[in-house]
């Protein structure tokens, strides 16, 4: 088991009045400088006190004109990281690849972390969010295509000897040469996020990358999901190995299951109401038709559309009390799933600074070591439910 | 009213579906292309049309179960698909009438390939971006709002219908027949292909205007809610000697809308 501490670094400070989308067309204005530089460097403090509270790695992602994330260049933040932190991997999670032009850009990007880091980044591949192909005018008809060809680009030109001539569809480079190399041989570990799309399961297990569920559902679609994704390693002939699938999940521990529900359900649900709106617009041919028909089957279970704690607590959409529930839950969870990495959000919406250090705190030194004593690393930590579920 | 039959043509980007209909006795065929909708099968207008025309009104690939989308990135795949459809056909030089995305269709093949044109009929025509008088969204609005933009009348059943898979959808996606959602999904990932960026229009096509050497009609629906007047205007100052007409009552389905009024300037346009 590794276990990841994840901040998607939110906006903190919509005006309660504003009910609008948290995505493409929240309105700009709205974004105050002065939060903003108080939070950047806080949020990166608690990815740092990660690394010094001994999680395996930390985790960074992309997303644009947004209040949920505001992260344009997770890579801006890796470097940062690659700095500060010791000890833990950096897992860039991931670079929206069709955004990037030439890709060649990523390839040379995230070497740089590797080699500033000493060789501690994961290097994740995304297609992008929906709102992004509105964000950046950019034709989501062509965005598994132009994923496909960049990934190739960026793979080849960590592997193979350059330069090299790529001829593809969206992108004709007749030099391809990129420096720094990553110290990382033959590359570093690969992860993509997924959130239910076929294809990008049947992509991840042919190339034996890792999978990262996409959070936010109702945990019967997670059941789904990642059965569906060892099946997708079966069908490209190998048994699935449990490092290969991550399971991202908010996370919050106090000293009592009340005293944990009291600190943190507003701030959850801040996140839900106020930052989710305007996440889930898929634009039109950004997923194939067999894939809608199966992304469909859990969209009613969309965390948007939650009303009530016992909803929460239910669908296990966050993980939240003592450190003995917390253990406990997150223990049957991941049998379940069989994932052997843990993703935790130990910061959401509105939480503020102090809550979030203690709740990193406890986990880290109640938590943690118990998932460690009942996963060791490389073990297999598929339980016998994923096998009925 | 004549009826039209279906059939599948081959092409080179694969089978794709075409209505016909009506015989040649009143001068050249017509063809009628699609908007994003494609809303051509059961079209009372083409019907009507078929009285005295032969008609032909192809399903473009994506669309239907017309094949081949695959093999169409952009609007110049797209003419040289729709020249193959013409030629598959025996179409010389057809009159062609296209609404929306399938009057901007008509357009490229009309500025590209002039003498592929015998008679132009541009129904609230996309294809040209004017600053100021934008082309409204057409992506991932809800397709209720969409509907009021589309149809003058709320009523018209077509627009009931968006209304009420537009509910059901906020419902539960997941509990509508999938069936019932496939034909959407895969007609807006058609027309992203083609209209995604740059948005509805091909920068270049209004300086090319001027190659268009057929008569051409330009008919604008006064109550279209998606594409401003101008477009239309623009259209009719840049192809020489075009007409513009305004239909009354009508928004951008004009052609479910006002079915015997644009079958009369269709008739009398080409005649």
């Amino acid at each position: 088991m590794r276990i990841f501490s994840f901040h998607l670094m939110p906006y903190p400070a919509l005006p309660s009045e504003y009910d609008g989308p948290a995505w493409v067309t929240c309105p700009n204005e709205l974004y105050d400088p002065t939060v903003g530089t108080q939070i950047y460097n806080r949020y990166l403090d608690e990815l740092v006190y990660a690394d010094e509270l001994g999680f395996d790695g930390v985790c960074v992602n992309e997303h644009h004109q947004n209040a949920y994330g505001l992260m344009p260049s997770p890579n801006l933040m890796g470097s940062i990281l690659a700095r500060q932190t010791k000890r833990a991997k950096i897992a860039i999670v991931g670079n929206a690849l069709p955004l990037y032009d030439p890709p060649t850009r990523v390839a040379e990007e995230f070497a740089l972390i590797d080699n500033i880091s000493g060789g501690r980044l994961i290097a994740g591949f995304v297609v992008g969010g929906g709102p992004e192909y509105y964000s950046f005018s950019m034709n989501p008809a062509h965005a598994r295509e132009r994923f496909a060809e960049a990934h190739d680009i960026i793979m080849k030109a960590w592997t193979e000897p350059g330069p090299f001539e790529f001829i593809g569809k969206h992108y004709k480079l007749r030099y391809v040469n990129t420096w720094p190399r990553p110290v990382q041989q033959p590359h570093p570990e690969v992860w993509i996020p997924g959130a239910g799309s076929l294809e990008t399961m049947d992509f991840v297990a042919q190339h034996r990358y890792a999978y990262m569920g996409i959070p936010y559902f109702h945990m019967s679609v997670f059941d789904r999901t990642f059965r569906m994704f060892r099946e997708a390693c079966e069908r490209a002939g190998y048994e699935y190995d449990p490092l290969q699938a991550g399971w991202l999940t908010p996370i919050y521990v106090a000293e009592t299951d009340e005293e944990a529900r009291r600190q943190y359900e507003e701030h959850f649900f801040y996140f839900v109401k106020r930052l989710l709106p305007g996440i889930n617009i898929s634009p039109p041919g950004y997923t194939s038709i067999r894939s809608i028909e199966n992304i469909l089957k859990g969209a009613k279970t969309f965390a948007l559309n939650l009303e009530t704690w016992d909803e929460v607590v239910e669908g296990g959409y966050a993980i939240v009390g003592s450190p003995q529930t917390v253990t406990e839950k997150l223990t049957e969870y991941l049998r379940r799933l069989g994932t052997g990495n843990l993703l935790g959000l130990f910061q959401l919406g509105t939480l503020p600074a102090d809550l979030t250090r203690r709740n990193l705190e406890l986990f880290a030194t109640e938590v943690m070591p118990a998932l460690r004593a009942e996963f060791p690393e490389g073990k297999p930590v598929l339980g016998n439910q994923a096998a009925v579920a | 009213m004549a009826t039209m039959a279906e059939e599948r043509v081959s092409t080179q980007v694969g089978k794709v579906q075409v209505y016909r209909g009506g015989s040649g006795t009143a001068g050249a065929p017509i063809v009628y292309l699609h908007s994003a909708q494609g809303e051509t099968p059961g079209l009372a207008v083409l019907e009507q049309l078929a009285d005295s025309h032969e008609v032909v009104a192809p399903l473009f690939p994506g669309f239907g179960e017309s094949e081949g989308i695959e093999q169409i990135d952009d609007m110049e795949d797209a003419v040289f698909h729709l020249l193959d459809v013409f030629d598959v056909l025996g179409l010389d030089a057809p009159a062609v009438v296209g609404l929306s995305l399938g009057g901007w269709m008509a357009a490229e093949i009309a500025t590209r390939y002039p003498e592929r044109v015998s008679s132009l009929v541009l129904v609230n025509p996309a294809g040209l971006y004017i600053p100021g008088q934008e082309i409204k969204e057409i992506f991932g609005r809800p397709l209720d709002e969409l509907a009021r933009d589309l149809f003058a009348d709320e009523q018209h059943p077509v627009a009931q219908l968006m209304t009420s898979l537009s509910t059901a959808t906020t419902a539960d996606p997941g509990d509508l027949p999938f069936e019932l959602l496939r034909p959407v999904f895969q007609s807006l990932a058609a027309t992203a292909k083609l209209a995604w960026d740059p948005y509805l229009h091909n920068p270049k096509l209004a300086r090319r205007l001027y190659r268009v050497t057929a008569p051409t009609l330009v008919v604008h629906g006064t109550r279209d809610g998606l594409i401003p007047r101008a477009h239309a205007e623009a259209y009719a100052a840049g192809i020489t000697g075009a007409r513009l007409v305004d239909v009354e009552g009508a928004a951008h389905m004009l052609p479910l809308e006002q079915p015997d009024e644009l079958a009369r300037l269709v008739g009398e346009h080409i005649a």
